[in-house]
């Protein structure tokens, strides 16, 4: 699309509010809007889908200047990293940086991962589904499907390495249009010769009903891809963190990048609130804020629109109905660009149901609200009509973070140097991290050896060991596990029947966050029926005990989030 | 005439009491303890006082404690104030005395809980 | 391996109840309490009014629990502390029960089983309050838990969601150490707790109560810092435009309980929607034979002395269980009623003196129960009032009546006329 055609349907949109231009390689939006939708939409209509050369937003959004945003900092101002001259600094914990680090780790290198954030994987990547995609919904053409199959195929030997419980429970999308089989046969002939996901097939109505019973009976045959699978998306980061950390990588948490100073096409140097640090090179991973850290290092040539989405999780109860992956497919496809959610059994055995997809401008708003919920079951409801609100037992929102050409960014700066952009992530990021963290490991290193010789580390070890988690033992081997330690006979949390044992594992764990919410993300307490209703106490007297602080100085996650104001008396 | 719901057991009756001088009329209520309920709810209105106190043992912060018998409503706060006063240094077993006639008002803070003697 | 003839689980006041009466009935018995200490809840229910029904006193939760602890230590009933069950399953002789402990794991027959296991507290999710996440949500007994039995004042300035007794108990509770509670907030237009508490909690501390109006929004990143309140319409649907702002640094919940059944439902013992217990006969025995319920687990209760009271007949009848073919009528309970227990009568076992326990659906004024066979009225019993939130408890003889498995017996609520 050229140019004057943008421009031609700008104008006949929003009149001569906004216009077009190109500037170095990148379509630039300018002009004034009243709302954030009108502003998508704008971008939205210059942009082409998959494309490299990347609409910049320099649209003037008058409903985002009535409530500016302005990215949260952890209160937290100490000189910890003040003169670190990482060679690689990894901007971002969540499942892209963790991973990066991890397979970074391989080399020699002196590696520094920051999270702004208490915890690993606190945004998107800890609030997405799971789901490890099979890639069904996507064409040639884009790094998304450049990465799905690579992606998905490392999913056993990565969570093996990781010991992170993953399995591949598989996918259906379902269709109530008996007449639409033999188009859809067409489309999964084509997927599987032109698109290369082989395990894309058609089963019937029947064959449906007998694996999973609980699905809308109506449905006449669905698409199966038996490669589609779950995993924990949280433990998932935080094992890959672990792993690093383990082979050498230092993650700093609470740690917000504020500036950089770059000279010539090359940063200099990166201020946060812990201290300035001069890194040889900068990879962003940074999630929503991957433009902000872009514009930081003068290479902003893409923009990000947040997409909120909200998932509910149901009780195990009603995990037990029901054993994949599946969601329905309706006819009229929103303008949305997600597959609309659907049902999905976690790799801990609950229900989980969405998520949605709305445009919003405030990419830290994790908010929930009553109308998500109300969307994802108004359709989940087709999927399965036996889902029952009754079973939410919590829910949760996450901001993705998609560039307007709706495909990842893995590439080298284009104004800077010394930078990697992995950024526009979004569904399937969870998928293909793994084979994208092997990518830029290799950018990285070719980048740092034109300045310095990269060996590999020697004690590099792929191999991380989980928390044990004894419920799932046999009798024996818990028994066993016990006997070493009794910690692990004591049941703290009875919905999960989470140990003490497994609580102070957590604390001593090689990325440690000795808050509520950081031992519930590693071990689960909390994470049950009565949502820590039991627990949450027990779990802040274990806390205090390690840290020997008083009860009242352990947080449920931030370093502000108080849970109790001290000693009535 | 006033109405009040009675507080004396968990049937909750809702009395109705008249006054004719210096002698009440109640009905409403289901029992005789009902009654005095409501004469003393229109005179001097007593209640219990059921809180904790503050110990020197770490694993039992605070023992919950009561009051042997009631107190005009408004000496709640005052007696609260005694109680969280004290701190228990020394293990008492349930029922024991830890503060006697507080305020003067003729009720002792007793222990209502055994832990600290087990 | 340990054989009991009775395995009580939860040492609450109904396990402990349990677990005393199948003793005194002759049973070879075992109570497994997953905490460190007997008494369940009691333990942080340091408010007086309990036991006025049985012993005619005004005790505290701990004062209730301790009477029962120290009858059964004067008893040679086995009991397991800090020992939590992981698994349960039929065998030939009865049951087995799967414990972990510090001692390891380990499996136990047991010819009966009586579930003791109490109930949860409904969470802020489960009642769609909706918002951000940050601390300072807590559930009424999460509250209880940290203020009476650890110390810690859990919020300085806060709002009340649901007016059941323990939210009740919480408000004047957090009111004298010192925090200021600037409402209590109720969907229904009706309270949920007892008319006392709602009289001796709120009323004397001159803290609101907001009717027909609820919680629908959390706001703070961190620390909670305000909720927004709405009223809400007769299907307890917020009213758009009614929304405020309260600002505040906790939320507490009393939003109602929940029985927790997961380990009857192991079994296959069958639910009551409407108690959210097992369907019970007039012996307390679940659907699964050999299988005993009590207490809140078996409904939730109002006062303390009918969970005991329930403890003690599913111990007993457990002690005396001996497999017999079953001749079941169903007691049905009409719309009229929110729910009674039990459900079920087996003609094959002894209904002379039947406990029955019910709730109204709404609040009554002078009306009637009544119990009906084949649509006639065979027993009736008149009440001034009832009220939702108060449980009424009758006991009946079954035995006089003409029962066949095909019989039709309902409870049903007739209003009388004003007098």
């Amino acid at each position: 699309m050229d140019l004057r055609s943008i421009n031609r349907r700008l104008s006949a949109r929003f009149g001569g509010a906004v216009r077009a231009s190109f500037s170095k390689g990148c379509v630039v939006l300018a002009g004034r809007l009243d709302t954030w939708a009108e502003t998508v939409e704008a971008c939205q209509m210059a942009a082409k889908k998959n494309s490299a050369v990347h609409v910049v937003n320099d649209i003037v959004c008058a409903e985002v200047q009535a409530s500016p945003q302005s990215m949260r900092l952890p209160s937290l101002r100490d000189g910890a990293l003040e003169g670190r001259r990482p060679d690689v600094l990894i901007i971002g914990g969540g499942i892209s940086g963790a991973s990066i680090a991890r397979e970074l780790s391989k080399w020699k290198l002196d590696i520094l991962l920051v999270e702004k954030e208490a915890d690993l994987a606190l945004q998107a990547s800890g609030r997405n589904d799971g789901e490890v995609h099979p890639g069904v919904d996507l064409s040639k053409g884009s790094k998304k499907h450049f990465y799905i199959r690579k992606g998905n195929a490392m999913y056993d030997q990565v969570c093996r390495e990781l010991d992170v419980p993953f399995r591949r429970v598989g996918q259906y999308v379902c269709f109530d249009k008996g007449w639409l089989r033999p188009f859809i046969a067409l489309y999964c002939l084509w997927r599987r010769k032109h698109d290369g996901i082989e395990d894309t097939r058609i089963i019937s109505g029947a064959e449906l009903k007998r694996r999973e019973p609980n699905l809308n009976r109506d449905f006449k045959f669905a698409v199966s891809n038996p490669s589609s699978g779950c995993v924990c998306p949280y433990g998932l980061t935080i094992a890959y963190g672990e792993n690093a950390v383990q082979n050498g990588a230092q993650v700093s948490l609470n740690t917000a990048v504020l500036s950089m100073e770059v000279e010539d096409g090359e940063i200099k140097s990166v201020h946060t609130n812990r201290g300035t640090v001069y890194p040889a090179l900068v990879i962003n991973a940074a999630g929503v804020f991957a433009e902000d850290v872009a514009q930081m290092a003068g290479d902003r040539f893409f923009s990000i629109h947040p997409r909120r989405g909200t998932n509910s999780i149901l009780d195990k109860k009603a995990g037990a109905r029901f054993s994949s992956i599946a969601s329905v497919m309706e006819r009229a496809r929103s303008r949305g660009h997600s597959k609309g959610g659907g049902v999905l059994h976690t790799v801990h055995g609950n229900l989980l149901a969405g998520p949605d997809a709305v445009e919003t401008f405030e990419k830290e708003n994790v908010a929930t609200r009553p109308q998500s919920i109300d969307t994802v079951f108004a359709k989940q409801e087709k999927t399965m009509p036996a889902l029952n609100r009754g079973d939410i037992i919590t829910y949760f929102t996450g901001v993705r973070a998609p560039t307007f050409e709706e495909d990842f960014i893995i590439e080298m700066g284009r104004s800077t140097k010394n930078i990697i952009h992995c950024a526009g992530i979004q569904s399937p990021g969870l998928t293909t991290a793994p084979a994208v963290a092997l990518d830029i490991e290799k950018m990285a290193v070719e980048e740092l050896r034109k300045k310095k010789t990269v060996e590999p580390n020697e004690s590099y070890s792929p191999i991380r060991h989980g928390i044990p988690v004894l419920r799932e033992m046999p009798d024996e081997e818990r028994a066993e596990l016990i006997r070493k330690n009794p910690d692990y006979g004591v049941i703290v949390c009875r919905c999960e029947e989470v140990s003490r044992g497994e609580i102070l594992d957590a604390l001593r764990s090689p990325i440690c966050v000795p808050t509520v919410d950081g031992v519930k993300k590693r071990v689960r307490p909390g994470m049950g029926r009565c949502q820590g209703g039991f627990c949450s106490p027990l779990v802040a007297q274990i806390i205090a005990e390690f840290l020997n602080v008083p009860l009242d100085q352990v947080k449920k996650s931030a370093p502000e989030a108080n849970i109790t104001f001290g000693r009535t008396k | 005439m006033s109405e009040l719901v009675c507080i004396v057991c968990p049937r909750g009756c809702t009395l109705k009491v008249e006054r004719e001088g210096d002698t009440f009329h109640v009905t409403g209520n289901g029992c005789k303890r009902g009654e005095a309920f409501a004469v003393s709810e229109q005179t001097a209105p007593m209640r219990t006082l059921c809180t904790t106190v503050r110990t020197v043992f770490p694993g039992v912060p605070v023992l919950p404690v009561k009051l042997s018998a009631e107190i005009p409503r408004d000496q709640i706060f005052p007696v609260m104030e005694a109680v969280n006063a004290v701190t228990l240094e020394k293990p008492v077993a349930m029922g024991g005395v830890i503060l006697e006639n507080v305020l003067g008002l003729g009720a002792d803070v007793v222990a209502a809980s055994g832990l600290l003697a087990e | 391996m340990r054989t009991y003839d009775v395995t009580v689980i939860g040492g609450g006041p109904a396990g402990l109840a349990a677990a005393l009466s199948a003793r005194e009935n002759g049973a070879k018995t075992l109570l497994i309490e997953r905490e460190a200490r007997l008494g369940g809840i009691l333990k942080q229910c340091i408010h007086d009014g309990f036991g006025l029904v049985r012993f005619q006193e005004k005790l505290t939760g701990p004062e209730y629990a301790q009477r029962f602890i120290e009858r059964l230590r004067g008893t040679d009933i086995d009991t397991s502390t800090l020992t939590f069950v992981t698994r349960l399953e039929r065998t030939q002789a009865g049951f087995a029960v799967t414990v972990v402990n510090r001692d390891g794991v380990e499996t136990i027959q047991t010819r009966t089983l009586v579930l003791a296991t109490g109930c949860r507290e409904r969470t802020a999710k489960q009642v769609s309050i909706h918002g951000t996440r940050p601390a300072g949500v807590f559930t009424a007994g999460t509250a209880q838990h940290f203020t009476n039995l650890l110390g810690q004042l859990p919020t300085r300035r806060c709002v009340i969601l649901g007016s059941g007794d323990i939210g009740l108990i919480m408000a004047r509770r957090l009111t004298l150490e010192g925090a200021k509670v600037l409402g209590v907030y109720e969907a229904k237009p009706t309270p949920s707790g007892l008319t006392r508490n709602i009289h001796q909690c709120l009323h004397d501390y001159d803290i609101p109560l907001y009717l027909s109006h609820t919680v629908t929004r959390v706001l703070g990143e961190d620390r909670l810092t305000a909720v927004e309140v709405a009223q809400v319409d007769d299907k307890m649907r917020p009213i758009p435009g009614t929304e405020e702002t309260v600002e505040c640094d906790g939320l507490i919940l009393s939003v109602g309980l929940i029985p927790e059944n997961e380990l009857a439902q192991s079994l296959g013992a069958e639910l009551d929607p409407k108690t959210k217990g097992p369907v019970c006969d007039g012996q307390l025995m679940t659907s699964v034979d050999g299988v005993f319920s009590c207490g809140n687990a078996l409904h939730v209760n109002d006062l303390v002395d009918y969970v005991s009271e329930s403890g003690e007949l599913a111990g007993r009848a457990a002690a005396r269980y001996a497999a017999a073919p079953r001749r079941e009528v169903e007691l049905r309970a009409s719309p009229a009623l929110l729910c009674a227990v039990p459900q079920r009568l087996d003609l094959n076992r002894d209904n002379s003196k039947t406990t029955l326990y019910f709730r109204s659906r709404e609040v009554l004024g002078p009306c009637a129960l009544h119990l009906r066979l084949n649509g006639e009225a065979v027993f009736s019993k008149r009440y001034l009032f009832l009220r939702p939130p108060e449980m009424e408890r009758l006991d009946l003889d079954f035995s006089q009546f003409e029962l066949d498995e095909g019989s039709k017996l309902e409870l049903d609520i007739e209003v009388m006329g004003h007098e």
